[in-house]
Formats: C-alpha cells, sequence, structure tokens
C-alpha cells in the first residue's frame, strides 16, 4: 500500500510542484507584500503602511460601496430571474428545450471585450437601440455613460444579461433532481400550483439556490470586466469603480503592489464573511 | 366510501395502445388488487383512476359520477406511491398537514385529521421527525397517514411495500390489511407481488400486455384459473407444466399423454368442448399436487436435481425425462435420499396450445 501510495505521488509531483510554484507561493507572497511598502525602492516591511491607508482611503470606500451596491442589488435579481427561467426551461409545455437552453447559456461563452463592445454600442446615448425604444414609448432618453446611477444600472444589467443564464442552468438540474411523485402527490393533496412552487420548488431548490448564491456573491466581489471596459475603467468619476478595478488600478497602473494586495485580501476576506453570513442564515433547522 | 366502475377504458401514448379496454367494476368497500409482471399496464391504470395519466378513451366512474375529465385533486381519492413521495423538507405532522393547510382547513378540524391518522397507524411519536430520520417502513406509514387524513372515497396504493426488505413486507401487509378492516373504504393496490395480492385482496384483477386476463377472488383464481397465464401467476413456487397430447377422447373427458413419457396418461373430465385426439395440450400441475408414486392417476419418475428445505415444508427441483423442469412440494420428512422420485399425478388443470383453459 506504501508503495503505490509512493508511486501515487510520484505521477502527482509535477502537478504538485507547478501548484505549489504558481498558485500557493502568489497567495503566500501577496499577503507577505501586503505589509510592505512597495512604492520605495527596495521595498520595506512597513506592516500598517498598506492596511492603514486602506482604512481612511475614500477610493477604496468608494469601491466597496459600489461592489456591495451591485452584490445586493443585482445578485437577488439575477438569482430570482435565473429561477423564473429555470421553471420556464422545465415546463414540459415548452418546445425545442435545447434551443432555449443553449441560447441562456450562450452569453457565458461569448467573449467579453465583445459583448462590452455590443452593450456600448446598445446604450450609446445618439443611436443606440435602447434609447430609441425608450423614446418610441415616449420616455426621454438615458446618458447611460455620463450619470452615475444609469451607468451602475447598465453595469448591473450587463452582468445579469451574462449570468442570469449560466445560473438558470444549475438551477434546473435542480429542479430536474426534485421527484415529479412529491408533486403528484401535492396535487392530489389540492395544493396549487402556485403554492407548490412556494411550498415545495424553492425550500427543495434552497440548497442550489444558496450555491449560485455564493458563486455569484464570490464573482461580484471580483468584478472587473465590465466596468473596465463598457463604462470605461470604473467611470464616470469613479462611480462604477469596484474594488477588482481599484485592485487593478493600484497595482498594475500604479504599481503599488503591497496596496493592491491589501486591497485582494479584503475582497476574499469579505466575500468569506459574506458567504459564510449566508450560509449560517440559509442553514437547515435541525 | 364508493364504488369504482371502469367501462373500456384506453390507453394510447401516441399510436401504441397500451390499455385495450378494461372492464373492472369495484364495490364500494371491496380490496382490490391490480397484478401482473412488469409493464402489465397496472401502475397505469391506477395513475388513470388517480387522473395523473389521461383517458384515451372509454370511462372511469366514482361513486357513479364519471371522473374523465375531473381533476385529480377532485376525484375523492388518495394515492399512496411506491416511493413514498413524502415532502422531504417537513417533518412529519408537516407532511401529513400540508394539504389540508394549503386548501385552508379549519386548524382544529386538521389536527383531529391529524392525530387520528397518526393514532391509527402508530406514528405519533415520529410527528417532530423528517422523512430522512425515519425508516423505509415508518416513511411508507407515514405516506399511508397522508392519505388517511385526506378521508378520501377511494384509496389508490402503487406498489407501496415494493421499496421495503421482505420481514417489514409482511408486516405492512397486516397493517394494511387492518386498516381496511377499521376504514372500511374502497382500497385499489397495485404489486407484482402475487403473494400480495392474494394476501390482501377480496378480489384480484389479472393483467398482462394491458389486458384483463381475468378477475376473482384470490382462491377462485388459484383454484379456477381462466388460462396459462393466470395458473402460472397465481400460486408460489408457480404451477408445473407439462406438454402432452390428447391420445384419447370421448364427450365428456379426454385421456393426455406427456409427451416423452408413454407410460403417464391423464384422464381429465372436461364439461366443455373436448379437443381432437393428436391434439397438441399443456397440462398444469400445482406443486402441492404431486403425491406419492401409486396415489393418484398418473405416475411419473423423475430425476431430483436440488431439493429446498425450508422445515415443515421441502421443494424438489426435477427434471422428466424429457426435458422439462418441476418442483414437487413435500413435507420435509417424506424427501427420499435418491437420484430419482417416483410421484402421482393428484390433481391437474388441462390448457389447450393457445394457454386457455380447457374444462
Amino acid at each position: 500500500m506504501r508503495y503505490q501510495n509512493a508511486t501515487a505521488y510520484r505521477f502527482l509531483t509535477p502537478y504538485l510542484l507547478i501548484f505549489a510554484i504558481f498558485w500557493v507561493w502568489p497567495i503566500i507572497s501577496s499577503f507577505m507584500i501586503s505589509f510592505q511598502a512597495t512604492r520605495t525602492v527596495p521595498w520595506r516591511f512597513a506592516p500598517t503602511f498598506n492596511w492603514g491607508r486602506l482604512i481612511g482611503d475614500p477610493a477604496f470606500f468608494n469601491a466597496l460601496k459600489n461592489t456591495l451596491l451591485i452584490l445586493v442589488i443585482q445578485v437577488p435579481v439575477m438569482i430570482s430571474l435565473a429561477i423564473v427561467m429555470a421553471v420556464l426551461l422545465n415546463s414540459p409545455l415548452l418546445k425545442v428545450r435545447g434551443l432555449y437552453r443553449f441560447a441562456f447559456f450562450a452569453p457565458v461563452v461569448v467573449g467579453e471585450v465583445a459583448y462590452s463592445a455590443v452593450f456600448r454600442l446598445m446604450f450609446n446615448l445618439d443611436f443606440g437601440i435602447i434609447n430609441k425604444l425608450l423614446a418610441s414609448v415616449g420616455l426621454a432618453k438615458i446618458d447611460w455613460f455620463s450619470n452615475v446611477t444609469p451607468a451602475m444600472a447598465l453595469i448591473m444589467i450587463a452582468v445579469t444579461w451574462r449570468w442570469a443564464g449560466y445560473n438558470a442552468i444549475i438551477l434546473l438540474a435542480g429542479l430536474q433532481s426534485i421527484p415529479e411523485d412529491v408533486y403528484e402527490a401535492a396535487t392530489l393533496d389540492r395544493v396549487s400550483k402556485v403554492k407548490q412552487f412556494f411550498y415545495i420548488t424553492l425550500p427543495l431548490l434552497k440548497p442550489v439556490i444558496v450555491f449560485c448564491a455564493v458563486l455569484s456573491i464570490i464573482g461580484t466581489m471580483q468584478l472587473f470586466t465590465e466596468p473596465f471596459l463598457i463604462t470605461e475603467r470604473g467611470g464616470p468619476g469613479g462611480g462604477t469603480e469596484t474594488l477588482g478595478l481599484l485592485l487593478y488600478r493600484q497595482g498594475f497602473r500604479s504599481l503599488n503592489f503591497g496596496y493592491a494586495s491589501a486591497v485582494a485580501y479584503t475582497m476574499a476576506g469579505l466575500a468569506i464573511a459574506i458567504t459564510l453570513v449566508q450560509l449560517w442564515l440559509t442553514r437547515e433547522p435541525k | 366510501m364508493a364504488a369504482v366502475t371502469l367501462t373500456n377504458v384506453l390507453k394510447r401514448f401516441g399510436s401504441y395502445e397500451i390499455i385495450h379496454g378494461a372492464n373492472i367494476d369495484i364495490a364500494d368497500g371491496e380490496f382490490v388488487v391490480f397484478v401482473g409482471p412488469s409493464g402489465c399496464g397496472k401502475s397505469t391504470l391506477l395513475r388513470m383512476i388517480a387522473g395523473l395519466e389521461d383517458i384515451s378513451g372509454g370511462e372511469i366512474a366514482i361513486a357513479s359520477k364519471v371522473m374523465n375529465d375531473v381533476e385529480p385533486a377532485e376525484r375523492g381519492i388518495a394515492m399512496v406511491f411506491q416511493s413514498y413521495a413524502l415532502y422531504p423538507h417537513m417533518s412529519v405532522e408537516q407532511n401529513l398537514s400540508f394539504g389540508l393547510r394549503m386548501t385552508g382547513n379549519p386548524k382544529q378540524d386538521t389536527e383531529r385529521r391529524v392525530k387520528r391518522a397518526s393514532e391509527i397507524l402508530r406514528i405519533s411519536e415520529l410527528m417532530a421527525r423528517r422523512p430522512k430520520q425515519l425508516s423505509g417502513g415508518q416513511r411508507q406509514r407515514v405516506a399511508i397517514g397522508r392519505a388517511i387524513v385526506r378521508e378520501p372515497q377511494v384509496f389508490l396504493f402503487d406498489e407501496p411495500l415494493s421499496n421495503l426488505d421482505a420481514e417489514l413486507r409482511v408486516q405492512m401487509r397486516v397493517e394494511i390489511s387492518r386498516l381496511h378492516k377499521e376504514l372500511g373504504t374502497t382500497m385499489i393496490y397495485v404489486t407484482h407481488d402475487q403473494t400480495e395480492a392474494m394476501t390482501l385482496a377480496d378480489r384480484i384483477v389479472v393483467l398482462r400486455g394491458g389486458h384483463v386476463e381475468q378477475i376473482g377472488r384470490p382462491l377462485d383464481l388459484y383454484d379456477n384459473p381462466d388460462n396459462q397465464f393466470v395458473a402460472g401467476f397465481v400460486g408460489s413456487p408457480k404451477m408445473n407444466f407439462i406438454k402432452g397430447r390428447v391420445v384419447g377422447r370421448n364427450t365428456r373427458s379426454v385421456t393426455v399423454e406427456l409427451v416423452g413419457e408413454e407410460k403417464t396418461r391423464i384422464m381429465q373430465p372436461l364439461a366443455g368442448a373436448v379437443p381432437e385426439t393428436g391434439a397438441k395440450v399443456i397440462v398444469g400441475v400445482r406443486p402441492e399436487h404431486f403425491g406419492n408414486g401409486g396415489e393418484g392417476d398418473a405416475d411419473l419418475t423423475v430425476g431430483i436435481d436440488v431439493v429446498e428445505h425450508l422445515g415443515g415444508t421441502s421443494f424438489i427441483y426435477a427434471r422428466t425425462a424429457h426435458g422439462e423442469d418441476l418442483v414437487i412440494q413435500r413435507d420435509a420428512a417424506k424427501v427420499p435420499d435418491t437420484s430419482e422420485i417416483t410421484v402421482s399425478i393428484r390433481k391437474s388443470y388441462l390448457f389447450d396450445e393457445n394457454g386457455q383453459r380447457l374444462r
């Protein structure tokens, strides 16, 4: 047995080496960097330099506020939408189900730059289709890129468009794992379809909903692509800057790796904390 | 309580017909078991009565009211599923009361019904548990309890015991029988297990390939099967079938010679049509209808393959000289320690080449 284990570990060694060098070490290294002043040459150990700055940095709190705002508005809306989409996909009345499944999943595989470019065009003030549609029903044009509130809404719409279908497919798998005879029993119990949804489907789908919510929370905490590409690096005036974007700006534009590392650890810590709170709130009663 | 009547009931999936015009009358308070092998349509028929499957043709009536287009919830039935179909996220108490609570039944009445069901099924101490904290037998009790609280006109059971182990199955069988006596409600029960059918039913409906083969009381089916299928399906171990040929006939009887056993001739009285001399027939003999050599009409010497000793009774698995397998039932004390045994055929059934009973 010991010989077999040794052989197995020899086969695993190349992977474990690469994993240690490119995964584990950067995590440890960035943690150590967060305690160094990296704007001086050479870098020097200054434990409160970055973490102290973080506490008093208005840019950090702006990014944190934006990220949390997206989290509390966009994630529940997207999960609710995904549940509705999953229920519709699961309906026996739906024809060409495969086509819809593909269509819902397609946004995930579309290139981020391409979809961002399309969104910029669609929401363009003068010739975007969204403003034309608003005008056609008598509503005023919205300058999506110059005002903070519409810009935030645009980010949320884009993220929802991209990930709602993905979550719907995961939720669909959860829906399909609920035995049909439970619904048949409820039907014979004279429970209406609406009540079946709220009292049977949602409770039985809860573990999958929690899973999707955790994934979404982690994804939102790292949100970067949409504010970078659609609202042009967190514009207008930092109105859509997220923690991911702040990290990028500090680390790769200002080359302040110490502060960027502190931001990165804060993002990870927040994601873990929010996820733990959510798991605690949605735990199964004993 | 209510009578259930099925008149020319058909079920088609696309162009494929799986129930071919079933006619069944179930009396008020009767316990009827649908039995048959897998795929015979028994569960489909039950689900059609429940309203969970559409009816392609014919008519289903409960308490003289045609139910074809009536919603399942409005048919006055309650169903117990093979997989229990309990709500996994609810306690036993919530499982029992869920339907009543959702339909706005008065709280006191709901509590009364739940209490009564839990007492009948002796599950009062399990009320706070969830289904995953229950054994298979307890889950089945809860599933039955959920049906009881509805106070239905008709109970439908879809293979409710097939997920339980043998011992628990026997125990639950007795409980269901007791429940029927206690409630006196019409019950329709689907199973592939003929022992369950024989022990529970007032009447059995034997199904094969979507056709009703025979309807009758358990012992009537056992003693007087209409065809070879029913004869083989009812009884355990099943009836032995030996090929034969008519070698003599008169207006009231035939003499049949077993194929490969020229000395073994059976005289069978017949009230109906008598087959021609030379006609191929099938002789059916139940394991307990083999006597000691010389005791009956015809003796047969067979080679012993295996003997199963079950205590008081033994089953001898034997083979005729022509290679046909037989099961012979004997008192344990009377099993010889030899490789051959001569038995007599004390009672037999005669079937024509198509499996129809000749009587």
